[in-house]
């Protein structure tokens, strides 16, 4: 039986954190962030985001100032200690998601893992954006 | 210290701007139309189902809106405050997502800013250097 979405919203808050599991039951991690597509001009009403994945850590739950998924290298130490933390951290898109509860995530068979890496190319991110006047 | 690289590879890039909700749009500060600190984003709203299995060729879900409230002591002792405490805004309501997000006029009679609309009217206005909004 499948869902519809219009209001069955679900808070942030409850899908950090949440245990990660494969269609066997084996936990994989814990949801460290959601990504998010974002379409349309982010300084001119932009569109309704989607959900495109779930960045998934199987050591730690926190998210650690997006050392694991950018291109900071700087400071080179800090760097190395939160990638390190952060080793195996994945990405697995909307699609691969069979369920989710208020108590944890289960991938479908087969699920595939990406990069967690938001590369500069993907966006403009809006920490980056300019102030406004 | 073991090697922290992943090779996974690059995911299929979508059409639009990809950001982290955690690092990009948690936190950040809510600027009314005049551009005056009204909240922070508290919380998010994602429409995913949660008593049923997801189909495959299900449609990825909307953010439908932000969580803006009375935080303060959650942040301090931890967990998470109850839903009455937040207040929603719909996400047609934002106009500009960037160092901070910014909303709509239509924004302004939301339950969840009259307390900071009087106190910037009432309090901090007549405060020296209240009149101009933060920088």
């Amino acid at each position: 039986m499948f869902g519809t979405f219009r209001g069955a919203a679900v808070q942030l808050s409850e899908l950090l954190a949440l245990p990660v599991c494969d269609a066997a039951g084996r936990q994989v991690g814990t949801v460290v962030d959601v990504r998010l597509v974002i379409d349309g001009d982010l300084d001119d009403r932009p569109d309704e985001p989607t959900l495109f994945g779930l960045i998934i850590s199987p050591h730690t739950q926190s998210s650690y100032l997006g050392y694991e998924r950018s291109d900071a290298r700087r400071p080179a130490l800090l760097a190395a200690l939160l990638r390190w933390r952060h080793r195996g951290t994945f990405l697995t898109l909307w699609h691969d998601i069979a369920r989710v509860s208020t108590d944890s995530v289960v991938l479908r068979q087969g699920f595939e893992r990406y990069s967690p890496v938001l590369r500069d190319d993907d966006n403009r991110s809006p920490g980056e954006h300019r102030n406004p006047s | 210290m073991t090697s922290s690289r992943n090779n996974f590879p690059d995911a299929p890039r979508p059409q639009g701007r990809l950001v982290d909700a955690r690092l990009h749009l948690l936190d950040r500060q809510l600027f009314d139309a005049d551009e005056a600190p009204v909240g922070i984003v508290d919380d998010l709203d994602i429409d995913i189902p949660t008593k049923f299995d997801i189909a495959v060729s299900a449609p990825a879900p909307p953010v439908t809106g932000i969580l803006t409230g009375q935080v303060l002591a959650t942040r301090i002792f931890g967990g998470r405050p109850p839903r009455s405490k937040l207040q929603a805004i719909p996400w047609r309501l934002i106009t500009k997502i960037g160092t901070v997000v910014q909303l709509s006029s239509d924004a302004e009679d939301l339950e969840s800013l009259w307390i900071e609309h009087w106190l910037r009217d009432h309090l901090v206005r007549h405060i020296p250097g209240g009149r101009r909004a933060a920088q």
